[in-house]
């Protein structure tokens, strides 16, 4: 499938990482030149720098043989117009937008716009950091996939351990480690977890605390 | 009238002064209370009569509080034409507010809004069309 | 200094002859090898493996251009006709998989809204290149 990604934040970037992944072919349309760079260095030439909620951009990027277009920028108005432009304007059989007020769910619905919503993606990170065993964030949810975000406490017991020391679920692909200051690994099996990592995988919403335990290891 | 307007720059506190003059019952919204010192034409005109909330036009909660159940029309007017579009599509299709209109700068969004069925302007488009017809001399006939 | 084995893009601009003819000549002088690259830029409305007949025989048409005009300098060099998105990276990844020690690119005076510019093809390549590189510019001001 053909996939535009409008919005190259981290929920674009890992989205477009997981899509990437599995065989689709993507492009990640960004405002910001240097993001567009960075994207580029590290997924090769697969964004765009333009604004999303243009026509003239998304005819830019070929919106037109697109099988879907994701909007997943930080403001619920800028992703519902992508999504509309392109239904309306490209005929994109398929159009999803990430929301982050709950609440607009049912108008995105109406308008004909699949939804999914990390709106809560915040607040979660504010009990994570009170509640230690809360490891796992949401960072988006995709047709029963998902993307996650699951920090190495402290205590695990996995700390030191190498990630081909783990039998991880088959039906879930770690994508990346975050560390400190932007140092990002991407997994290799001779990968060891440190105190502080935060993993980014896909995964299954049956399996999501399956992968978080094996990861946390309680 | 009662008549719900999002955005309190020049254009929406002109727009409010105008229909507040007329009778109307205007209430006007702007996520900054700063906005609403436009509103005040002190010595020179009519004070504004009507309500002044301070909250953001495309959130359905803020929305209902500043009366739009009971609007008969809706006007979008911040400087961010996505926000009008939104603004304008919860208007239409949530509060089912009978008369919605919608600044949008962009003409080609315009278009595709209008054909949705939301009354959009476009300044953009009729600015550029005026000053084309001024100089070619259509306008003074 | 010697150079053994050269990437030189073309691009079907009067600088190509010139930049193909430095290239054999120093690829000559140290028995060198020369690959003359030519990339089709896709559009991202068409997908990246479309076959734009038009693109394709305007390429080959460049292509044959640059092996005559080596002929001429009595040389055979190897052409690459190359398809991608932007060939700033194409170039780099060609010249690394090759193990080229040189890219000779070839470039025309441009003006861009009135101002002089290397476009974006060059300042990439300089900037991201596994070797030595070369721009050569054709004097053609008057």
């Amino acid at each position: 499938m053909y996939i535009v990604v409008i919005g190259g934040g981290k929920v674009g970037y890992y989205l477009a990482k997981a899509l990437l992944g599995e065989g689709h072919e993507v492009l990640i349309i960004e405002k910001d030149a240097g993001v567009c760079e960075e994207i580029n260095e590290e997924l090769g030439s697969i964004s765009l720098r333009g604004d999303g909620c243009e026509a003239a951009t998304l005819a830019e990027a070929g919106t037109e043989r697109a099988d879907m277009l994701i909007a997943v920028t930080g403001d619920d108005e800028d992703n519902l117009v992508s999504c509309q432009v392109s239904k309306h304007k490209f005929n994109v059989p398929r159009t999803i937008a990430r929301l982050k007020n709950p609440q607009n769910e049912t108008l995105f619905k109406m308008l004909g716009i699949d939804v999914t919503i990390s709106s809560t993606n915040v607040i979660l990170e504010h009990i994570e950091e009170e509640v230690p065993t809360h490891a796992l964030t949401h960072l988006l949810v995709l047709e029963g996939q998902e993307i996650v975000e699951i920090k190495i406490p402290p205590e695990a017991s996995t700390v030191g351990k190498a990630i081909r020391d783990f039998s991880l679920p088959p039906d879930s692909k770690l994508l990346l480690i975050a560390r400190e200051k932007g140092k990002n690994v991407v997994p290799a099996p001779n990968t060891i977890l440190a105190v502080g990592d935060r993993i980014i995988a896909l995964t299954t919403h049956d399996t999501e605390e399956k992968l978080r335990d094996i990861l946390v290891g309680d | 009238m009662n008549v719900l307007i999002v955005g309190c720059g020049r254009v929406g506190a002109w727009l409010a002064r105008l229909l507040d003059a007329d009778g109307h019952q205007v209430t006007v919204l702007d996520t900054d209370a700063y906005s609403f010192r436009r509103l005040r034409f002190p010595g020179l005109l009519n004070e504004f009569k009507g309500t002044a909330l301070v909250g953001n036009g495309i959130d359905q909660d803020t929305l209902k509080k500043a009366g739009i159940e009971q609007a008969d029309v809706f006007i979008a007017l911040t400087q961010g034409d996505n926000r009008n579009i939104m603004a304008s599509q919860i208007a239409k299709h949530i509060f089912k507010v009978p008369r919605v209109i919608c600044r949008i700068y962009d003409p080609l969004r315009q278009e595709l809004y209008s054909n949705l069925g939301i009354g959009a302007i476009s300044p953009t488009a009729i600015f550029a069309d005026l000053l084309k017809a001024q100089l070619e001399g259509k306008a003074e006939k | 200094m010697e150079f053994h084995r050269i990437l030189v893009t073309v691009n079907g601009t009067e600088v190509d002859d010139e930049t193909v003819r430095l290239a054999c000549r120093l690829a000559k002088k140290d028995k060198g090898k020369i690959w003359a690259v030519y990339v089709i830029a896709v559009r991202r409305a068409l997908p990246l493996n479309a076959e734009i007949e038009s693109e394709i025989k305007k390429a080959e048409a460049i292509l044959d251009h640059t092996e005559s005009i080596a002929e001429e300098e009595e040389f055979t060099l190897e052409t690459d006709l190359l398809q991608a998105r932007e060939p700033g990276p194409t170039i780099v990844d060609e010249a690394a998989e090759r193990e080229a020690d040189l890219i000779l690119m070839g470039i025309e005076y441009k003006k861009r809204f009135g101002q002089f510019s290397l476009g974006s093809v060059v300042p990439y390549v300089l900037e991201n290149a596994p070797c030595r590189v070369i721009l050569y510019q054709q004097y053609n001001r008057k």
